[in-house]
């Protein structure tokens, strides 16, 4: 058993680095392709030809783009990302900045989205009552609210009442927007899987044995879910880096997803490659995790995988 | 379903309501901070929106590298930036030769770098060694020349130094406000290396980058902060013999957009924005002044007020498929239809005044208040307009050209820059008043200067920022061989015989050294260029300046860094 | 059922927004930056009367203030200029949702705004459902090498968070596009961000459908690839239905993500995504209307969802 698992956790590994790695290659020739690149600006200040040759050169811009690719992947192995034409600072050291901080958020969004989802889940899932019709009802809302919207909702109500802090960098307000939506779906899930679970045979017969109704729910529930909810983890997990680049935006929380816009609207080669490359790799992190906790528990998919 | 919907229309409701209980209070005026003795000691925090590329100043001209330069590095002369007068620096006295040409500066006795380094005339000469060396390609050298040659610096002994003028100049040494003298024993191996402009960039060690500043650069993490500490040896002292700076250190925290500067002045957790306060937030400040908790200052007028300019460049594209967008009609019917006041009242809140030429009301003594802009308005435009074939010939209320094609042009303007997008968007609507369509393309800086500098583009409406208020310091824009001669930059001879003209004008007054006959020179200049008006402008703006309440000190300046000029002399109770 | 009428409702509503707009959404009215919603009265001193209401006029221009005039009533003009109700005084305009900084009317730039951005959204919903449901069908169909390929592509971009695929997409393009172009150009990416969602779920309908009686007979009798797949695809109606209704409000705030960043449409031809770059903590405060936009897409999303509650039922 635990050999396969091993085997399954290796081969997952294997593709994830294939992923990381032809993700952020491929960003860096999509940008490389688009028209106007970095030394642009150099023009008002040195409107000198050769000068800005030297630069195009120091930054291997003017290299064919196989060319730069491949030293990109080279430098890979090195952990060297190249230079950024817009901070003018490797981007290697840019990245890790950033790509801690958009972990950060992601992380804290998603322990928050399944403490406050699972419970609540449960809770409607499992009886009626104005207290369950709330939940469901708010949760329906919340499943409508995309992070991008919630984050300025959160923001109005912070601005009119004082309640949230909107100072930049602090983190409750990018936090909420990005865990409530998710704590929703989540809630939705679980409830269904309640709701499926009362009836069966086995929590019936457990019931019946006087085991106390809401010790029963909880445990049967629980385990009935964790399969269909560890499931979506791996969708839920790239929603949120979706949602975190306008959740970044728009609370000014200096994550990833700001960084690469810098990049997009700079031009920056190697900047966009780097954060492709670092959320890709959060990506795959987090696939990894919730492929390996559901292998772990069901011997199954390691089989299938 | 139903539900739902209903705690929607309850939550917009709410919304609404509470807009209409809470209405702004009226506003304050401004006033100016008290006077009082200086204390030592504090941390200033101000917030920066750019952060630094190198920290060497002679290749880089932008304000943040300009910035750090005014705090860690010292000139030989000062301009006061409030009265525009020159004053000592790291040379005490200087004198010149009866002609004006050859001057003797005597510089401070006992100065050190911030590493200990006694400073000699040597680090001068080392200097304008390096500025003028033509592989380290400094963006200053072009500024420090006088007609097309670079001054001569040379040392007599280790505290005197000798300045020769190529040519006769009106400014004078006034251009030495802006050179920062750098410590030979640190950078003269780069220089023979033939690596200078790649010397101190932003991951050199801060105790390398010395200098004979107020402050020395303790730690810069990127994108969160640059923190400046006392320099202990700085050599300047106050008026009753203290020590400068009063300061301990000045942290500058770099924020993404203006409202987070905003925002955080008026929590108290800032001491000072780096930019303009915007006129949208004057309200709410005038507010927290009344309540004690921040100081507004106003400077004056702004000296880098926005402008359009289209290209006129006639190798350019367009003067072959659009050659009316090169007409002098079409510049005046342009300045003619947009109403200056709707400029004034809807951007700047009626916190401006309206402008016809380059040099607004800052610019003190080279200001012509009697130059008004064309009047006329659209009427006249439409006039104009049809005087060059821009009539409407189909119907549709859009001017057409000759060939029955609708006249449109392309004016690109600055990415995120909200009132220069707004004032773009402003222009586009009045110009639709009489017909003519713009297409606004707001642009990241950088892609907005390739077009220009490749002369691909219709109109720019931008700003750059000055340095000087003398506009013989400013050559690149006013002569036709000037880079910066925005709408037709670096020609061999002259395109037209009104730039000929101002060419002329402004080499005379460049040359003379008679105040009076200089301003008398620039006037004509400044009367040719609006009367062609190769670039058009709406509004000055004033200059507002925001602090906490517990900065003093401070000594408000037109020029940027605003408040940060003299920095030794801020203080914090 | 009721949802689904109103998504049509709110498509149809899209496009018949010059109608609705009671002013040009460019035009700049003076001295109204940030002006409040204007309030529509039914009656005066006198008692009831046609709906009317009052000119703003400013107070502060610092802090932009405005008072009702309540001497100078301006009934509402119906039917009047192609538009269903509009001002009585070309110079004073009847701002239902208030003004933007240059004193244009929010209201009519958020009726037009649903132009672009319900426009994209279907259009990128077209899209991905054509790519999906071929590339889908024809893995499921085919089965084998075909399959593992077509869907190894799918599952690979199903993998990358959709607004970084996106954005580096939209960041490979010119920074600059007429309104046309950013159109056509962001429902091209929705639908290359999209499809394999599609493509995934037909594939495990059409691939199921396949191993049934029906198919094994058709196979038998000789039926070609497209014969085959145009018989098997018809399962896959219901799943279709839903992942519409999904998708929809998924675009609509890729939309306006987009636009946010500045990568989308201009502000001449502003979508509710631009509209919400205007939005600022400064602004929410002094003039929340601003934040109308992002009532409007919470508002499509709401229905959209809803209308998805009720397809299975139907399918």
């Amino acid at each position: 058993m635990t050999n396969s698992l091993s085997v399954f956790v290796l081969r997952r590994l294997l593709g994830a680095l294939i992923f990381v790695v032809v993700v952020s290659t491929s960003a860096l020739v999509l940008i490389r392709l688009a028209p106007g690149d970095a030394t642009t600006d150099m023009k008002m200040s040195v409107a000198d030809p050769a000068a800005i040759a030297a630069a195009r050169s120091r930054l291997g811009l003017d290299r064919p783009i196989w060319a730069q690719a491949a030293s990109w992947i080279g430098g890979l192995a090195r952990f060297d990302l190249g230079t950024s034409s817009h901070y003018g600072r490797p981007v290697s050291g840019l990245v890790v900045e950033r790509v801690g901080n958009t972990a950060i958020l992601g992380g804290l969004a998603l322990v928050m989205a399944t403490l406050i989802g699972i419970p609540c889940g449960v809770v409607s899932g499992s009886r009626g009552g104005a207290g369950a019709r709330v939940i469901a009802a708010a949760s329906i809302l919340l499943v409508a609210a995309p992070p991008m919207l919630l984050a300025l909702a959160l923001l109005y109500l912070a601005v009119t009442t004082g309640v949230l802090s909107v100072e930049p960098g602090s983190l409750l307000l990018p936090l909420l927007a990005l865990a409530l939506p998710m704590g929703a779906v989540i809630e939705r899930l679980q409830s269904r899987a309640t709701a499926d679970t009362v009836h069966t045979p086995a929590f019936v017969a457990a019931a019946a044995r006087g085991i106390p109704r809401a010790r029963v729910v909880w445990l049967h529930s629980l385990r009935a879910s964790l399969q269909p909810v560890l499931g979506v983890y791996g969708i839920i997990i790239a929603a949120l880096f979706s949602g975190s680049v306008a959740v970044e935006a728009i609370t000014s929380w200096p994550g990833l997803g700001r960084l690469m816009l810098d990049g997009l609207l700079s031009r920056d080669v190697f900047l966009v490659a780097g954060c492709a490359l670092a959320g890709s790799f959060l990506v795959a992190i987090g696939n990894l995790t919730a492929d390996v906790l559901r292998a772990f528990i069901d011997p199954r998919i390691r089989e299938a995988a | 379903m139903r539900k739902t919907a209903v705690i929607l229309v309850i939550g917009l409701v709410a919304g609404f309501t509470y807009y209409w209980l809470k209405r702004p209070a009226a506003p304050a005026d401004t006033a100016t901070g008290s006077p009082s003795t200086p204390v030592a000691g504090g941390r200033l925090t101000v917030t920066y929106r750019s952060e630094p590329k190198t920290f060497n100043r002679l290749v880089s001209p932008q304000l943040a590298e300009e910035l750090v330069s005014r705090l860690t590095q010292a000139t030989l002369l000062r301009m006061n930036r409030a009265t525009g007068e020159l004053g000592p620096g790291l040379a005490r006295e200087w004198t010149s030769s009866p002609d004006g040409l050859t001057w003797t500066l005597k510089l401070q006795d006992g100065v050190t770098y911030s590493d200990g380094t006694p400073f000699t005339s040597a680090d001068v000469v080392f200097t304008f060694q390096a500025l003028f060396d033509p592989k380290v390609k400094s963006a200053m050298a072009s500024s420090l020349m006088i007609e097309g040659k670079p001054l001569q610096v040379r040392a007599l002994d280790a505290s005197t130094v000798v300045v020769v003028l190529p040519a006769p100049y009106g400014p004078g040494l006034s251009m030495l406000d802006s050179v920062p003298i750098l410590p030979r024993h640190k950078l003269a191996a780069a220089l023979e290396a033939g690596t200078f402009a790649e010397a101190w960039g932003t991951t050199t060690p801060p105790a390398d980058v010395v200098g004979l500043g107020p402050f020395v650069i303790q730690e810069y993490v990127p994108g969160q902060r640059l923190v400046f500490a006392r320099n202990t040896k700085f050599w300047r002292k106050d008026e009753a013999g203290r020590t400068l700076p009063y300061l301990d250190a000045i942290e500058l925290q770099f924020v993404a957009d203006q409202n987070a500067e905003v925002v955080r002045l008026q929590a108290g957790q800032t001491d000072m924005m780096s930019k303009e306060v915007r006129f949208e937030d004057l309200a709410a400040l005038q507010d927290l002044q009344k309540k004690g908790k921040v100081l507004l200052y106003e400077a004056g007028t702004t000296i880098a007020p926005d402008m359009l300019w289209l290209n006129l460049d006639p190798s350019a594209a367009v003067a072959k498929t659009r050659p009316w967008l090169q007409r002098e009609e079409l510049r005046h019917a342009i300045s003619a239809a947009v109403d200056r006041r709707a400029v004034v009242n809807t951007i700047f809140l009626g916190e401006a005044t309206e402008l016809a030429g380059p040099i607004t009301a800052g610019h003190k003594g080279w200001f012509l208040p009697d130059l008004k802009p064309p009047s006329g308005g659209a009427e006249k435009a439409k006039e104009l307009l049809a005087s060059i074939g821009l009539k409407d010939r189909n119907g549709d209320g859009l001017v057409d050209d000759a060939q029955g094609k609708t006249a449109k042009f392309a004016l690109l303007t600055q990415k995120g820059h909200t009132v220069r997008e707004r004032s773009a968007a402003l222009v586009k609507e009045q110009m639709r008043k009489v017909g003519l369509e713009i297409d606004v393309v707001p642009l990241e800086p950088r892609f907005m200067i390739e077009a220009w500098s490749k002369g691909e583009y219709d109109a720019i409406y931008y700003a750059i920022e000055s340095d000087s208020l003398d506009p013989a310091r400013n050559p690149e824009f006013w002569l036709s061989s000037g880079s910066f001669h925005f709408w037709n930059p670096g020609q061999k001879t002259p395109s037209t015989t009104w730039e000929g003209k101002i060419d002329e004008l402004t080499r005379k007054h460049s040359a003379s050294m008679n105040a009076d006959e200089r301003r008398r020179l620039f006037a004509e200049a400044q009367r040719v260029f609006a009367e062609h008006e190769p670039v058009i402008y709406f509004a000055a703006p004033k200059v507002i300046l925001a602090t906490s309440a517990r900065v003093h000190g401070a000594t408000p300046s037109v020029f940027a860094p605003h408040l940060l000029w003299n920095a030794e002399r801020l203080f914090i109770k | 059922m009721r949802a689904i009428f109103l998504l049509v409702a709110t498509g149809l509503l899209a496009i018949v927004a010059p109608i609705l707009a009671p002013h040009d959404p460019t035009t700049q009215f003076a001295d109204k930056a940030y002006a409040p919603p204007t309030r529509i009265h039914l009656r005066d001193a006198t008692g009831f009367r046609a709906p009317f209401f009052y000119k703003q006029t400013l107070v502060n221009r610092l802090a932009r203030e405005y008072a009702d005039d309540t001497s100078a009533p301006i009934s509402l003009r119906w039917f009047s200029g192609g538009r269903v109700a509009t001002s009585g005084d070309s110079t004073e305009p009847v701002l239902l949702l208030g003004a933007d900084a240059l004193g244009r009317d929010v209201f009519s730039r958020l009726v037009s705004g649903a132009r672009w951005s319900l426009g994209v959204t279907a259009l990128g919903v077209l899209g991905a459902l054509l790519v999906g449901i071929l590339v889908g069908g024809l893995a499921g169909t085919a089965g084998g090498r075909v399959d593992s390929m077509l869907m190894g592509a799918s599952n690979w971009l199903l993998a990358m968070p959709g607004a970084y695929l996106v954005l580096v997409l939209r960041g490979a393009l010119p920074l600059v596009l007429t309104t046309g172009e950013t159109f056509a150009l962001i429902s091209i990416l929705f639908t290359v961000a999209t499809w394999p969602h599609v493509a995934r779920g037909v594939r495990g309908i059409v691939a199921a459908e396949r191993a049934r009686e029906y198919a094994e007979a058709a196979r038998a009798s000789g039926a070609g690839l497209w014969r085959l797949m145009s018989q098997l695809l018809p399962a896959a109606r219901g799943f279709l239905a839903v992942e519409t209704v999904l998708l929809v409000p998924a675009l609509l705030v890729a939309e306006a993500t987009v636009s946010y960043l500045s990568l989308g449409f201009p502000d001449a031809s502003a979508s509710w995504g631009t509209l919400l770059q205007d939005v600022n903590v400064r602004v929410m405060s002094e003039a929340p209307w601003m934040l109308a936009p992002a009532a409007g897409i919470f508002a499509a999303t709401l229905i959209a969802q809803a209308a998805g509650a009720r397809v299975p039922q139907r399918a």
